[in-house]
């Protein structure tokens, strides 16, 4: 089951969500900001966005510091849906 | 690209609206519209009649008359009819697609190959066939979507679409569209790997694999915001101040016009 992270109202108004999807399992430990049409990953080991588009600076600062002070409720989502490819491993 | 809608049923144009269709909803302006359309058009029916209306005015053998997006149920049959006008073509059944302010924005998303629009769901073969934002589609075996760590098994009864075409939501199970592009679909593969090459490229890259090498984080280069340090590396920022050039060789211990060789 795919894990959503509860966002306060006025992110949540404005169309953010925070996911960790399936179908992941080859790719670095990471969640998923999703805004309509827009889609950003971080990696949750390096804390880094993974892609160059779309641009990171249009993540508001709000979102990330949900993430910040959810991160290690994240990582044990991640790495319960991805047990062989958890989130303390090789970079 | 011109848009056309079919529907006899002018509620429906509002959702669509965004994407500026010529509505059509009777036969006088259908014909009008077969004669005018070629490559270049996307037909939107969201009506069987209009469609097989249309198919009618067709002078066989057809000619290319663009691409068509059906959001109503379809006999075989007529599949085959349409597939000697348009192309490509997508389709799906009563709650395969996205819903309609979602769909529209997928349409006209830039990123619109990368999103799924619709889906079928065939049994028999044991295959789900995805349509993306540009029409395009991808037939993905059921064993694809295996189940994660956490036991939740996809439930191919109860196919759906959501988060603008990210997602593939079989039950509970949520699939993520470009894990699922990433395997199947050889043109994204492409797309990503020269994307990968554009940002592997330049200062930002060099500045990126440099503070990697060094175990820094962004907010290292402070009073530089960590966000100047980001868009660098992503490439935003197309002429760095030597200033900042210089603020940023210091941290890594490099000369400022050596920064970019690394």
């Amino acid at each position: 089951m795919p894990v959503e992270l509860p966002l306060p109202k006025s992110l949540r108004q404005a169309r953010w969500k925070v996911k960790i999807q399936e179908k992941e399992s080859r790719e670095p430990p990471h969640v998923s900001i999703l805004r309509r049409t827009d889609k950003w990953r971080i990696n949750l080991r390096t804390r880094e966005f993974m892609n160059a588009e779309p641009d990171s600076n249009d993540v508001p600062d709000e979102l990330l510091d949900v993430l910040r002070q959810n991160w290690s409720w994240l990582c044990r989502q991640w790495d319960s849906m991805y047990p062989d490819n958890p989130v303390v491993g090789e970079e | 690209m011109n848009t056309i809608l079919l529907t006899p049923n002018l509620g429906k144009v509002n959702g669509f609206a965004a994407l500026r269709p010529r509505v059509v909803s009777s036969g006088k302006q259908l014909e009008k519209s077969v004669a005018a359309a070629g490559r270049e058009t996307l037909w939107i029916s969201a009506d069987a009649g209009m469609t097989v209306e249309l198919l009618k005015l067709v002078r066989w053998p057809a000619r290319s008359l663009g691409s068509a997006l059906l959001l109503h149920k379809l006999s075989v049959e007529t599949l085959g009819a349409l597939q000697e006008c348009f192309s490509p073509i997508a389709f799906a059944p009563p709650g395969g697609f996205l819903s309609t302010p979602e769909l529209v924005a997928a349409l006209r998303a830039k990123n619109r190959a990368d999103l799924v629009l619709c889906g079928t769901v065939d049994k028999a073969s044991r295959t789900v066939r995805l349509f993306c934002g540009n029409l395009d589609s991808l037939v993905v075996p059921f064993s694809a979507f295996s189940p994660s760590g956490d036991g939740v098994a996809p439930d191919f009864d109860r196919f759906s679409v959501a988060d603008y075409g990210h997602t593939v939501r079989l039950g509970k199970y949520e699939a993520a569209v470009d894990a699922i592009l990433y395997e199947f679909d050889a043109d994204y593969r492409r797309r990503k790997a020269k994307e990968r090459l554009r940002s592997e490229r330049g200062l930002g890259a060099s500045l990126r694999r440099l503070r990697k090498e060094r175990r820094l984080r962004r907010e290292d280069f402070a009073p530089l915001a960590a966000k100047t340090i980001a868009r660098i590396e992503q490439g935003k920022i197309k002429s760095v101040r030597p200033r900042t050039l210089t603020a940023i060789a210091k941290v890594l211990g490099v000369k400022p016009d050596e920064l970019e060789d690394y």
